[in-house]
């Protein structure tokens, strides 16, 4: 989306077609971009744009009627249970909101799970491999919960 | 709408920069954090910034009381020491060695009055904290917590 009038950048084009704008800038951009085809131009394709989002997000509103959806689940669920997971793949299918929210949901689990954090510790916070002391009494101990590692040791 | 894209864009710019920088351990450096607490069976307390590794050591201890006597924390290279003065004329000297996997392997030593007390080689678990305790002092014990990051 490039554009030579250099008045408006393109982000206060998008603001104002999704109407983002204090009123006294909504009336300026509207007054200039009356006669700046530069600028006409750019806000028509945010528009456009922002139309089809729109129109697909309401018609997925309106197609998704939460009582039948129950219903349908409830006949299904004493068929098979292939028959709801396919209702929810549908569900999911059908609501752009659903699948990007459930493209973030797998990211983030990715990323914890590979940081080994989300699915708690695992083994001890540190792993002894040698102790060497003067003094006779030394105990290893690990917490319950974290798995935290403690070494005591007597000065006696 | 073109707001939400963006968002979208920004969020999947940043998971991958963390994603794919996390596992690097380029620079080689390790943030070592020496906790020095003083642990007794004096007046209820614990310092506020305690509270996250007390509520851990408190189902195995059984102190009332536990004070932040010095927080140090040290950027090590690997082989490098880092020394910690302790009271009682007592040093504690940590060294990061190499790297195991996930975990970071160091050496531990207390020396007190110039001799050697206490050794010991652990692997400890990066972002993950170790506990040394056993000193006495002023009534109560002393306990290290040594925390090792690598980033
Ligand atoms: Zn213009």
């Amino acid at each position: 989306m490039k554009k030579t009038c250099s008045r408006y950048t393109p982000e206060k084009i998008s603001r104002f077609v999704d109407n983002e704008l204090s009123q006294d800038q909504y009336y300026a951009v509207s007054q200039h971009i009356i006669h700046c085809p530069d600028c006409n131009r750019l806000a028509g394709q945010y528009k456009s744009l922002s139309a089809v989002f729109n129109d697909h997000a309401d018609q997925q509103k309106l197609q998704i009627n939460p009582d039948r959806l129950r219903q349908k689940l409830l006949q299904n669920t004493p068929c098979s249970k292939k028959n709801l997971l396919g209702n929810i793949l549908v569900f999911f299918s059908k609501n752009i909101y659903l699948q990007l929210a459930s493209i973030a949901v797998i990211l983030i689990i990715c990323l914890f799970s590979f940081q080994g954090s989300l699915f708690g510790p695992t083994g001890p916070s540190a792993i002894v491999t040698s102790v060497d002391t003067d003094f006779t009494s030394v105990m290893i101990i690990e917490t319950q919960k974290e798995k935290h590692t403690i070494i005591w040791f007597s000065e006696t | 709408m073109v707001k939400l894209i963006k968002i979208i864009l920004i969020f999947t710019g940043i998971s991958c920069f963390y994603f794919f920088s996390r596992p690097v351990f380029a620079a080689g450096r390790v943030l070592t954090d020496v906790k020095v607490i003083h642990a007794s069976m004096g007046p209820g307390h614990i310092d506020p910034g305690l509270k996250k590794i007390i509520s851990e050591l408190e189902s195995v201890f059984k102190y009332t009381s536990y004070r932040l006597l010095k927080d140090r924390r040290l950027n090590l290279g690997f082989n490098q020491e880092g020394r910690v003065d302790l009271p009682g004329k007592r040093t504690l000297i940590v060294m990061p060695t190499d790297m195991d996997g996930k975990r970071i392997r160091y050496q531990i030593n207390i020396k007190k009055n110039n001799h050697l007390i206490f050794k010991t080689r652990v692997l400890l678990r990066n972002d993950s904290s170790i506990t040394i305790g056993g000193p006495k002092f002023n009534n109560g014990f002393l306990l290290f917590n040594i925390s090792g990051s690598m980033r």
